[in-house]
């Protein structure tokens, strides 16, 4: 028995499908894929499938992973790779499968692309383009964040690193790095919202998670 | 490809569940438009998880979508949110494997699960910009069908539908998409596609029919036009084991209502009982054999990816392969890690051996339908189903482990006093008591037991189309009486609102003169009546009271033997002899023996198949 990490995009409809139904979709995919899986020992048995850092709905995933225990002496890792590419639906495409080198409590860091459209006509992509930098380029940026102790005002400011901002005709794109993981998560959304409530802007935001990153800002594997 | 509009992107990060709306499900069929000369929307008048639930689309799915040149996609109403965000945005209603709106659709097909679904109908036309008015809908593109149960009385739809399906579907779909194709190559009108499409059998288009009415407002004549059939009977398939079956399913990444495989054992119900549509409508009871579903079974685990296995019918216990089947499947299912379910049990005939099978793998909570609460009046449903039986049922079904049952009830049956109200209540307290008498009983954990109560529809082809339904009044009170009856905390009763079953009523054995009703109350707003959230009575009763159409008409008259019944041209085996014979037992607390057990002569024999032509010695 061998856990093995399996890295795939969340793409299309993909990307509307919350975690718990992507649970189902991938259990279906592996029980299809005939994969000898290791089952939970308890009274109800089930396939052990997690994944490191799960995405928020809505949101695409260009490298996102999951794990799962297998009997590695019944299939190999490219064997494995071909027949989940076979039954996942196309908009969730299985690229690698590799040996876990870290474990998800080691994801620090996560990096987003935001593209945003004004939604109000008339040059409005400029102003909006402003108001964005302008809010970015404040010395503190106070959010509200739900946690379990009810809502906690955090500034979004020190742990926001803009990596690229520019505009390409109608759409404003931003990399942001954040913090990500089981200690301490920032969504995207949140910095998004609270420029949204702040500006008064209309506009529409296209989230896309290409990375997950540890401590050292290495790429997590 | 561009599947998809950018804008409905938009719209999704808006609404709640947006995987009803996305598409891209595996196994979904996508074909390049190019290819295709007739574009089928196939549209379920209800959320997409109801939908998808449903077989027969899934069937029908899979046979349009194997022909040459025809592409079936999927279409479902979509709820209150996302109507809302596509109305705002100017956005039609549109298919989920193209994206493109209903009106680049040559035939729209609906299927009618239940009546309360109609206004849906309306809207899902309406939020496409398709005329609702068959007669304002001309030329060929956008021809609305529909099929389904409901269409055994389709007369409310007969302004905004123009053909039905009668019966089942697997061979008649295909016909009229062929003469369609013929027609439509031929530059041919829709008049006069319609002329030739009412001579395929099963096909009723109801606007070749003139309907009279006498001044009491019954029906004084029905008359068939341009030479359309006086009568049209329903289709059926007899042999179920070289029918279509499709070995992949459309899997949602929603959890749906029934998410899961499903393999038809049988069709058809030996049982007759009194108050069941289903159980006449689908005669003659017909068999698949066990290398069928087993084979059927197989390739659809592998292909969809599921781990459970419905065997699905009216009466799935009926199957007299049952335990045969079971055997088959288990060699393979519990090392694919597979489950079977069955959904559809009676009371009397659920055996320990059975239940040492399916419960390998999952259990859920039994549910049993005794229908009503005393011997009299399950003897006047003709539900055969004594309380001995119900007790060794539930007994054995303890002693298994189970602690959770459901039990299933109607009121409002004909010849039903406050008495067979009482028996509802005492039946769920002697189950409850039952457990308690169970030395076997699961240790530490208590016994819930629940009795739903919803309110009876009469329905067309059953022996009670003549009767006259409760008001809304008695069926209140009668719920009402219902619950003072219950003493015990661990007896849990539930009842279904009286208003929705009388609306239910008023159209299962409504007329044409329903059509403008069902317009007006489209127009002021009515959609998902079958939900509760949705379903306004004040609006519908407003309706009805702008039309001047009485519902109560529909309702709670009783007819008369003699009277034309809306639904008399169409004919779906059973005779109307046999339904007055039947009727007439039923007062008399009379019982039919079942199918097996004797022949009562239906009439479903005139189909030729299954039951009906067995040879069978042991019949007298």
């Amino acid at each position: 028995m061998k856990t093995v990490r399996i890295w795939f995009k969340k793409l299309g409809a993909a990307r509307f499908i919350s975690h718990l139904d992507l649970n189902r979709c991938m259990a279906r995919a592996v029980h299809m894929a005939k994969i000898p899986l290791w089952y939970t020992q308890g009274f109800n048995p089930h396939a052990f499938i997690t994944f490191a850092l799960p995405l928020s709905l809505g949101v695409r995933g260009e490298r996102e992973c999951m794990d799962m225990k297998i009997d590695e002496t019944k299939i190999t890792d490219e064997e494995l790779l071909l027949r989940l590419q076979k039954t996942l639906p196309a908009d969730l495409p299985v690229f690698a499968v590799t040996d876990p080198k870290e474990k998800p409590g080691k994801i620090a860091y996560a990096l987003y692309e935001l593209k945003m459209c004004s939604e109000t006509p008339e040059n409005a992509e400029t102003d909006l383009f402003q108001k964005w930098e302008s809010f970015l380029n404040q010395e503190k940026i106070p959010a509200e964040k739900r946690s379990k102790s009810g809502p906690l005002v955090v500034d979004l400011k020190p742990d926001l690193q803009i990596r690229k901002i520019f505009q390409d005709g109608e759409t404003i794109y931003t990399e942001v790095l954040l913090p990500a993981g089981s200690e301490y998560n920032l969504n995207p959304s949140l910095l998004v919202e609270t420029f949204r409530s702040q500006s008064g802007a209309s506009f529409f935001c296209e989230y896309t998670r290409h990375c997950l990153y540890n401590k050292q800002m290495e790429p997590f594997q | 490809m561009q599947r998809m509009n950018p804008n409905m992107e938009k719209i999704w990060m808006k609404v709640q569940k947006p995987s009803r709306y996305t598409g891209g499900e595996l196994n979904s069929v996508i074909k390049n438009k190019e290819d295709v000369d007739v574009r089928f929307a196939f549209c379920f008048p209800d959320v997409y998880e109801v939908g998808m639930s449903h077989l027969g689309m899934k069937i029908l799915y899979g046979i349009l979508n194997e022909m040459d040149g025809v592409w079936c996609e999927r279409v479902f109403a979509p709820w209150i949110d996302m109507e809302e965000q596509l109305r705002d945005a100017h956005l039609d209603l549109y298919a989920l494997e193209s994206g493109d709106s209903l009106r680049e659709f040559d035939i729209l097909g609906f299927t009618l699960q239940y009546e309360l679904s109609y206004s849906n109908i309306l809207n899902m036309l309406d939020m496409s910009g398709i005329p609702l008015l068959a007669s304002q809908r001309e030329g060929l593109k956008n021809l609305v069908v529909a099929g389904g149960p409901c269409a055994c009385n389709p007369e409310p739809l007969a302004d905004f539908v123009d053909l039905f399906f009668l019966g089942e579907g697997e061979e008649i779909d295909k016909e009229l998409i062929l003469l369609y194709r013929k027609c439509k190559q031929e530059n041919v009108g829709k008049q006069e596609f319609l002329i030739q499409a009412a001579q395929i059998p099963g096909v009723y288009v109801p606007s070749l029919y003139d309907v009279k009415y006498k001044e009491n407002g019954t029906i004084s004549s029905v008359t068939p036009l341009c030479g359309a059939p006086a009568k049209i009977t329903k289709r059926v398939m007899n042999d179920l084991d070289s029918m279509y079956f499709p070995d992949r399913f459309v899997v949602p990444y929603l959890d749906i209502v029934h998410n899961r495989a499903v393999s038809e054992v049988l069709r058809g119900c030996i049982r007759g009982c009194r108050f069941c549509q289903a159980g006449f409508i689908y005669r003659p009871f017909r068999e698949k054999s066990v290398e069928t579903i087993n084979r059927q079974c197989k390739s659809l685990c592998e292909n969809t990816g599921y781990d459970e296995i419905s065997l699905s019918s009216l009466s799935t216990s009926d199957y007299r392969q049952l335990n045969p089947l079971l055997d088959k499947l288990l060699t393979w299912t519990e090392d694919a890690r597979v489950g079977i379910s069955l959904p559809s049990l009676r009371v009397d005939n659920f055996s320990t051996e059975v239940m040492d099978k399916i419960k390998t793998v999952r259990r859920s909570g039994l549910t049993f339908a005794p229908e009503a609460g005393t011997q009299r009046l399950r003897d006047v449903i003709n539900k055969n189903v004594t309380e001995e039986e119900l007790m060794k049922t539930v007994s054995t079904a303890f002693k298994g482990g189970w602690n959770s049952i459901k039990l299933y009830f109607m009121i409002g049956l004909p010849t039903e006093t406050l008495e067979d109200i009482e028996g509802i209540v005492n039946l769920g307290q002697k189950v409850v008591d039952a457990f308690y008498a169970n030395p076997d009983r699961p240790k530490g954990r208590g016994v819930s037991v629940s009795v739903s109560a919803s309110g009876f529809v009469p329905k067309p082809f059953t022996p009670f189309q003549w009767e006259p339904q409760d008001t809304v009044k008695e069926l209140r009170e009668k719920q009402k009486h219902l619950v003072n009856c219950v003493h015990s905390r661990k007896l849990e009763c539930n009842y279904h609102e009286a208003v929705v079953s009388f609306l239910e009523g008023v159209f299962a054995r409504g007329d044409r003169r329903l059509g403008p009703v069902l317009l007006e109350a489209h127009r002021q707003g009515c959609k998902f009546d079958g939900w509760n959230d949705c379903f306004s009575y004040e609006k519908w009763m407003r309706a009805f009271q702008i039309c001047k159409v009485d519902p109560a008409f529909y309702a709670n008259r009783r007819r008369s033997f003699d009277e034309i019944l809306p639904w008399d041209h169409l004919d779906y085996g059973i005779t109307k002899e046999f339904l007055i014979r039947e009727c007439k037992k039923a007062y008399q607390a009379e019982i039919t023996p079942n199918c097996m057990q004797k022949c009562s002569a239906c009439g479903a024999s005139c189909f030729k198949g299954g039951i009906c032509v067995e040879d069978r010695t042991d019949l007298v």
